[in-house]
């Protein structure tokens, strides 16, 4: 069941593209219907029943998720489903083109030669310039200088046609032939061309770790394919090609014994050290600018207009051939391109870190599979699941080992026949230290469950301690004046500035974070409920007084009531930041958890991964706040209708 | 309505420009990442000039923390080279799919170590007792790698353990405080600090014979090799040379240290510990058949395979390129 899901999650999306798409224009229309009734309620009607407005969240939600579909080429994979196989056979085009491109004023704004010319012309000149007078005799010198002259004449020589070897100006032609060739072949069309079994065979796009099979599935697949296979060899010929004419060569090979005999003077000189390196350096920076001149990738520009004419029109081919898929790659592969790697092809762009949401929606579905066998859960542990607690691991967590120790008695010890003696106090051990079965409660366990643990812990825990400070600090001067300073030092500072003292502290178990997530919520909420005790109208409070209430009945029924809106705001807010900190409390010492997840697929560029954990993060944390706005309604029914 | 539209088209095309911007660059410099704190003997000619000399390019050196970072500005288009990239990001970006080459070995270093709290009484004899203990790993990192390279040579069942990811710094005070019982580190200062109180389980001597090391790599990416080839094994060239002429000199490792960001003799520590292969070295050893690059990588690869292991296809070997050492 599963895997007919994600084999055929392209399918999928595409249902889903087009409900989401209907759901947004249906929740556009009704919710402007709704808009204009409700003008007139507002002014004739029920106030009551201008309430709401569920539709606009039903438009938002489909908004958001189309743009997530579109960004993420999940349309064009939905709707498209062989579009990239055939981008990727364009890109293998452009791989096997590239070291011909590269030469070509088509991957940059000059030939290559061009640049070449221009960059060894101004260091010969640099080097020139920088020839060392003291270290050098008037002979070395004049050498030298006539051996950059050679250079300079080498690189002309190399630009200049005339000298050109017909063997290379044929090699040329033939290379520019080979090249209209290919146009031909492109022109012709693609009738006729079958893809293989093999290549259909290959899994869709994206059901595999392989994102984009290698190997053509359409026949304008195949066109490419094929023109790629050529290009390869055509630009292979091409970097064969060497310029390298007669009197080229005979300038080489003169400049290049004229430099060995400068090397072989500088291994016999002797003076300083600092001497001989000036004069070795000097003389391998010229040997290096004349050994980027000897190696003939220099060409006689006019020499090369034809080979990049013909590119430029091939290029022109690919792309008339592209027909509809030229559309498609604009309009629904936003913001990159497919490009061939090595072994596989991959989506570079907005698409590589925003996976598509049916992906997400897998990745989550297999960490979400209980069956850590057959690879489901992260790391060992379920996301989301129930196990057997036994009862003895409570025990165990409330009962300290070191009680036992201060009881009287003495351990046994393993007596002549090699068995162990259990003594009584041996036995009370093994209960503190939970070895012994006392049945067993059904818990949930998982990642999901431990982040959320944490949170609830550390939220219960800023809660009871929280809000009766803040109250008191509310009502009571020495109590605002006295814990004052100690909070409003603590809570500016960011929770991951603490981690590194809450290591030493707590070590690296759960309460550590506990304590790290508690520190966030604790703040919050005493400066919560302080602002709304102390924002209570003077005259409630005398009412009540004067009806005869006591100090602790004033605190009960008059300010805490009046300080319950400030207080549940304050759960919100700090649900929400816990959230935020539990990413980094669980980078502490991760074992499990929402945050250590995030933490491992950080290091391992798992975007997939990445984007599950972000959505069940945001997605916990709505939860918590659909929760707390349920409480509101229950607890302070009144707010907002004062 | 209308101009909800408009803005919208706006921002679509203003996306699409930025993105096109971004492909569009001149292609006449090279940029390189390289690690700060990570002394190597090249960092001289990369003072000197050495490399823009030789290249006839102008070189721009960036310093990143992490290899995985490197990836992801190769992936951009920011980065040609990455000198010294570690292997455990490289394989996890070949994994990912990432057009990347390892074209040389940049430095050969001593597996990370383990270190075992002294009180535990654990050595790399009685190192079975290890099991169902508590032990620090940064995970998906070399020192991860490291640490199951050598469990598996002492014949110690891992899952029995409980694995703890932290960074070396955290790892190193845990294992003070006594939380966790054992701590892979990476890292000279985090190295030292878990010396203080743990004992590595397994010697320098006992990890080379059982064939545990590490090495970082020069890695480019497969646009810029195809078409700059000279450029790249001019790069190798001088890094060559510059190993070559290292003679660990007071002057050149203040020269080494100054621009690695460190002081004198943590410089020199660092450096007694690597291994600059030659050319020679590394196409032999390295790069030929049966290459000790594409059998670390491999199983390396093994190690970090990706969630669902069915689908590893041990692609990792067709990414090793040795041909553009001279």
């Amino acid at each position: 069941m599963f895997n007919w899901i994600s084999d055929h999650r392209a399918d999928i999306a595409a249902i889903l593209i087009l409900a989401l798409a209907a759901s947004f224009i249906w929740s556009i229309i009704y919710g402007y219907k709704q808009s204009r009734r409700l003008a007139k309620e507002q002014v004739f009607g029920d106030p009551e029943r201008t309430l709401g407005g569920w539709y606009w969240a039903v438009c938002g939600v489909s908004a958001l998720m189309l743009v997530w579909f579109y960004y993420s080429w999940g349309m064009a994979r939905a709707f498209f489903p062989t579009a990239a196989n055939e981008v990727c056979q364009i890109a293998k085009i452009d791989e096997a083109l590239s070291p011909v491109n590269a030469s070509l004023p088509i991957s940059s704004r000059y030939f290559k030669s061009t640049t070449l010319v221009v960059r060894n012309s101004q260091q010969l000149a640099q080097v020139e310039g920088a020839l060392p007078q003291a270290v050098f005799s008037a002979s070395e010198r004049s050498e030298l200088l006539a051996i950059i002259d050679a250079s300079r004449s080498l690189i002309s020589i190399l630009s200049n046609e005339q000298y050109q070897d017909k063997a290379v100006v044929d090699g040329l032609d033939v290379i520019r032939l080979r090249l209209s060739d290919l146009k031909t072949q492109l022109d012709a069309g693609y009738a006729g061309l079958a893809p293989t079994a093999e290549a259909l065979a290959q899994p869709r796009w994206g059901v595999d770790d392989t994102e984009i099979g290698l190997l053509p599935k359409t026949a304008r697949g195949m066109m490419y394919d094929a023109v790629s296979a050529e290009a390869k060899q055509i630009s292979d010929a091409f970097l064969k090609l060497r310029n390298l004419p007669d009197d080229a060569k005979q300038l080489i090979d003169q400049t290049k014994s004229r430099i060995d005999a400068l090397k072989q003077a500088n291994k016999a000189f002797s003076g300083s050290e600092d001497e001989v390196a000036a004069r070795n350096s000097y003389v391998k920076s010229v040997e290096r600018i004349f050994r980027r001149l000897d190696d003939g990738t220099i060409f006689p520009s006019t020499s090369l207009t034809g080979v990049n004419q013909a590119v430029i029109s091939l290029y022109d081919s690919i792309a008339d051939a592209k027909g509809g898929l030229s559309f498609v790659e604009a309009i629904f592969m936003p913001g990159g391109t497919v490009v061939k790697s090595k072994t596989l092809c991959v989506e570079q762009g907005s698409s590589r870190w925003l996976p598509k949401p049916t992906d997400v929606v897998a990745k989550f579905g297999r960490l979400a599979s209980p069956d850590l066998e057959s690879g489901g859960g992260f790391k060992g542990t379920t996301l989301l699941w129930w196990k057997w607690l036994e009862i003895a691991d409570l025990v165990d967590f409330f009962i300290p080992d070191g009680l036992v120790d201060m009881l009287p008695g003495q351990y046994g010890t393993h007596n002549t026949d090699g068995e162990f003696d259990r003594t009584v106090k041996d036995r009370l051990l093994a209960f503190a230290s939970g070895d012994v079965y006392l049945g067993a409660i059904p818990m949930l366990d998982g990642h999901i469950w431990d982040s959320m643990f944490r949170v609830i812990i550390a939220m219960m825990f800023g809660i009871v301690l929280g809000v009766p400070l803040g109250i008191f600090m509310g009502v009571s001067r020495f109590f605002k004046s006295f814990f004052d300073p100690l909070i409003e030092l603590y809570r500016p500072v960011p929770p991951l500035a603490w981690a590194p003292l809450i290591l030493t502290i707590f070590g690296i178990q759960d309460d550590g974070k506990i304590f790290l997530l508690f520190m966030v919520a604790f703040a919050i909420m005493v400066i919560s409920a302080r602002t709304g005790a102390s924002g209570t109208q003077l005259s409630k409070i005398r009412a009540a007084h004067s009806l005869g209430a006591t100090q602790r009945q004033i605190v009960r029924y008059v300010i805490l009531p009046n300080a319950l809106p400030e207080i549940l705001t304050g759960v919100r807010i700090s649900i929400g930041v816990c959230w935020g900190t539990l990413v980094a409390a669980e980078m502490l010492a991760g074992t499990t958890g929402i945050g250590f997840i995030e933490n491992v697929a950080r290091t391992v560029s798992d975007y997939e991964l990445i984007w599950v954990t972000i959505l069940i993060m945001g997605l916990l944390g709505l939860f918590f706040d659909l929760v707390v706005r349920k409480a509101i309604a229950i607890l302070i029914p009144w707010r907002g209708k004062g | 309505m209308k101009k909800l539209i408009k803005g919208a088209v706006a921002a679509a095309v203003g996306l699409q420009c930025v993105a096109m911007a971004s492909a569009v660059q001149a292609a006449d410099s090279v940029n390189v990442a390289f690690f700060l704190e990570w002394a190597t003997p090249n960092q001289i000619a990369k003072v000197d000039k050495v490399y823009d000399e030789a290249m006839g390019v102008d070189v721009n050196w960036t310093d990143f923390s992490t290899g995985v970072a490197m990836t992801e500005a190769m992936l951009a288009g920011d980065i040609d080279i990455a000198y010294s990239q570690g292997l455990a990001p490289f394989v996890t970006a070949i994994q990912q799919g990432a057009p990347l080459k390892m074209v040389g070995i940049a430095v050969v270093y001593e597996a990370n170590d383990c270190f075992v709290k002294n009180d535990l009484g654990i050595s790399s004899a009685n190192a079975s007792e290890l099991e169902g203990k508590t032990v620090a790993v940064p995970l998906n990192t070399m020192a991860d790698f490291s640490f199951r390279k050598q469990m598996a040579a002492l014949d110690v069942d891992t899952s029995t353990m409980t694995i703890v990811d932290q960074a070396p710094p955290d790892g190193a005070v845990s294992l003070a405080d006594g939380s966790v019982d054992m701590a892979c580190i990476f890292g000279g200062a985090s190295a030292k600090a878990a010396g203080e109180v743990g004992t590595p389980i397994m010697s320098s001597k006992e990890k080379s014979d059982a064939g545990i090391g590490s090495f970082d790599v020069v890695s480019v990416t497969e646009k810029f090799a195809t078409e700059n080839p000279d450029l790249v094994s001019t790069f190798l060239e001088v890094t060559e040379e510059a190993n070559a002429a290292w003679k660990a000199t007071p002057e050149q490792i203040r020269k080494v240290a100054s621009d690695a960001g460190m002081d004198f003799t943590t410089t020199q520590n660092q450096m007694a510990g690597f291994v600059f292969p030659s050319v020679e070295e590394q196409t032999t050893k390295f790069f030929g058949n049966n290459g000790e690059a594409a059998a670390a990588a491999e199983s390396l690869g093994a190690v970090f395979v990706k969630t669902n292991i069915s689908n590893y296809k041990g692609s990792v070997g067709r990414a090793i390129d040795g041909s553009f050492l001279q």
